[in-house]
């Protein structure tokens, strides 16, 4: 208790900031949540849980839960085996690695936005450049391309492969650390017992990255779930509920409908699900601990 | 150890998650109040239509203050985005300007913030307006807001490609539909009707066809999506899709995507804008193309009009004949009609539809002007409607039946 009392002077700068930016926005959250809060923000008074009652109720609700674990699991286990591909092979030395390795970085410099109009415009019917080549290929029979981002499923999809595209170079390059770390004399001891490279890589070199690779899925896990930029950008023009992923539902209700109270109430789900996911994950794997 | 380093981890995470939620803005701005010397200061505040809307508002200033030598006049100029939460600062803080251009007028009208509009112009001023405009701006029987500029819908007809197809301009929607297929018979990806029922203006593209088979989203009391009326308009657009003689994919075409192939000369008829006239002159002046009423169930010539709005806010109440002074000066023919020409937009007056009817690219739409219809935003509910066709509409091109579709639009908007 003495100690703690020390200690305020130099850790109450940091307490206040994270009670300032971290709890007081949750706590809003979770009171907005059980409030019935009028178009124009004014607060009607609390209504307890029927936000989440009206909000688990919505017939697209389910669906869209579903939609977001696709989504979270398919690009966090792409990503994830893009990047150990990627890392191994920037990890060998080879003339223009270095350019290798700064090309590699371009998808996280770049904005998200940036990146995920650049794709979508490719993907207009008519004038973009990916449904050209198609056409032009012979692919597509129609002469104005396909609507890929005008069909839930192909939209879809198409996020999906800019979201593992965004995630690579930061998943690489943490991967990349771990791999510079693995002792040369454990590769080489496998080889003289007479490992293949498969082997030497799936049982010695592999398991020294389990810190590296447990800190990235972990990180990318709360960065995927939590992104609505791209979902926004190649979704955005499609009517009904049948491409939305939470995030993009909670934004529904905060921008186009204006429905604080569903969306906090949303939100506050959402965040617990994370919360959920992130205590199961660390349980298991552990990746804050040392190897 | 362990233990710590998982609070830390668990403390990351939880920034992590909530950072997103942590963006919003208090702004405040202050402004000079009241009078000096005897004379009347009156506080303007506009949003910015285009890069010339401040010199605009500076030359009519100019020329107001020369006229009136004891009335000074301040502007301040806001962005759209950030012009409803400066207004809504400026009236907590009591210091509401006496003037500004906005578009909802309700809310402060139910507040009694405004002056009756009637109380702030001259007769012969007040008696110019159109008359559609005027019950547009009116609260419970009393206009608040003075119609300022206006925007109206017409069909934009790629000639070249009628001809090519063999098709004439069509007036209702059976002429627009077998033309419409004509034009989509030529094939190399030509579409006969652009038609965007995607998010970015689903609404509009829904009033163009429910509003011309009769029907309408209802009044400032009660919002009436799911009506027999309203149902004409949408079967007929399952019809256009069914048959072929739209683009593909029309449930999640955005608009100004869409108008950029017309532009291109790949899309037989589009409803514009009067600023896609400007559009296809800068873009592509070669396009063949002529502009025409839009076709309606029965050839019954129709509209959709979008109006901005001036108001003035009665604050002390002190200022009525300066404000007066001011709307009487600002809306005079000579000083009005530049304004709203070098926008792009078009005037509500009857003097200023006069004086812009010598051209020619906007003559089909100052024709249409006095049978304009407008969306309910008088309606609290509106905002829930908009975006419940912008959510929803775009099923009409799907396994959904247009009842179900215009059920589901109604019942968003009564759950909200």
């Amino acid at each position: 208790m003495k100690d703690l009392l020390k200690a305020l002077p130099w850790i109450g700068p940091a307490v206040a900031l994270i009670a300032a930016v971290v709890l007081f926005p949750v706590g809003l959250m979770f009171w907005n949540s059980t409030r019935d809060i009028s178009q124009s923000g004014v607060d009607d008074g609390g209504v307890g849980l029927a936000n989440f009652a009206t909000v688990v109720g919505f017939q697209y609700f389910w669906p869209i839960l579903g939609r977001t674990v696709v989504w979270v699991v398919v690009v966090v286990g792409c990503t994830l085996i893009g990047s150990l591909a990627l890392a191994a092979l920037l990890n060998k030395a080879f003339p223009g690695r270095r350019l290798v390795r700064m090309a590699v970085i371009v998808p996280w410099a770049a904005s998200v936005v940036m990146t995920t109009l650049v794709v979508h415009y490719g993907l207009e019917p008519y004038f973009g450049i990916i449904n050209s080549f198609l056409v032009d290929v012979g692919l597509i029979s129609t002469p104005e391309g396909y609507g890929w981002t005008r069909h839930p499923g192909t939209a879809f999809a198409w996020a999906m492969v800019v979201a593992v595209f965004v995630s690579l170079p930061f998943t690489t390059y943490t991967i990349l650390a771990g791999l510079q770390t693995v002792p040369g004399e454990t590769v080489e001891a496998a080889r003289i017992d007479g490992a293949g490279g498969l082997r030497t890589y799936f049982s010695v070199v592999l398991p020294q990255l389990r810190g590296a690779v447990s800190v990235a899925v972990l990180i990318n896990i709360i960065n995927v779930f939590n992104s609505l930029p791209i979902l926004r950008v190649m979704t955005g023009s499609i009517p009904g509920y049948d491409a939305d992923t939470i995030m993009t539902m909670i934004f529904k209700y905060m921008q186009n409908q204006r429905q604080i109270d569903l969306a906090s109430a949303l939100s506050v789900i959402a965040f617990l699900v994370v919360i959920a996911i992130v205590a199961v994950y660390v349980r298991v794997v552990r990746p804050l601990e040392e190897v | 150890m362990a233990q710590y380093r998982r609070l830390g981890g668990i403390l990351a995470i939880t920034l992590a998650t909530t950072t997103g939620l942590t963006a919003c803005g208090f702004g405040g701005t202050t402004s000079d109040e009241g009078t000096d010397g005897g004379s009347t200061t009156l506080d303007l505040l506009v949003p910015s239509y285009s890069d010339a809307t401040q010199g605009q508002w500076n030359d009519v200033i100019a020329g107001f203050e020369e006229a009136n030598p004891d009335i000074k006049v301040n502007l301040q100029v806001e962005s759209w985005d950030n012009l409803e939460s400066v207004i809504a600062t400026k009236i907590q803080g009591g210091e509401a300007p006496d003037i500004y251009n906005g578009g909802p007028f309700a809310g402060f009208a139910e507040d009694e913030l405004l002056y009756p509009v009637e109380d702030v112009t001259s007769d012969e001023t007040y008696a110019d307006f159109q008359p559609t405009f005027l019950e547009n701006a009116q609260v419970d029987g009393t206009t608040y807001g003075l119609p300022f500029i206006a925007s109206a819908r017409a069909l934009f007809v790629n000639d070249a490609l009628l001809e090519e197809a063999g098709a004439e301009v069509p007036a209702t929607w059976d002429e627009l539909l077998e033309s419409a297929k004509k034009v989509s018979e030529l094939g190399g990806g030509v579409a006969g009707y652009g038609m965007p029922l995607g998010s970015e203006e689903a609404q509009a593209e829904a009033a163009v066809w429910l509003w011309g088979g009769g029907g309408s989203f209802g009044d400032s009391e009660a919002i009436t999506i799911d009506t027999p009326e309203n149902l004409a308009g949408a079967e007929y657009i399952k019809t256009m899709i069914d048959e072929g003689a739209t683009q593909a994919d029309a449930g999640a075409t955005d608009r100004s995507p869409l108008f950029d192939i017309f532009v291109q000369g790949k899309i037989g008829m589009q409803v514009g804008l009067p600023p896609s006239v400007g559009q296809i002159e800068s873009d592509n002046p070669d396009l063949e193309y002529s502009i025409h009423p839009i076709p309606t169930k029965d050839g019954e010539p129709f509209t959709l009009g979008v109006a901005d709005h001036l108001m003035a806010f009665q604050n002390d109440g002190d200022k009525q004949e300066a404000i007066t002074a001011f709307f009487d000066y600002f809306y005079t023919a000579d000083v009005y009609v530049p304004w709203v020409q070098a926008e792009g937009f078009l005037p509500t007056t009857v003097s200023g539809s006069e004086a812009l009817s010598g051209e020619e690219a906007l003559a089909p739409f100052l024709e249409v002007l006095p049978d304009a219809q407008f969306y309910p935003t008088t309606n609290p509910d509106w905002a829930a409607t908009d975006s419940a066709f912008k959510a929803l509409f775009g099923q009409l091109d799907g396994d959904k039946s247009a009842k179900d579709v215009l059920a589901e639009i109604q019942d968003q908007v009564d759950a909200g």
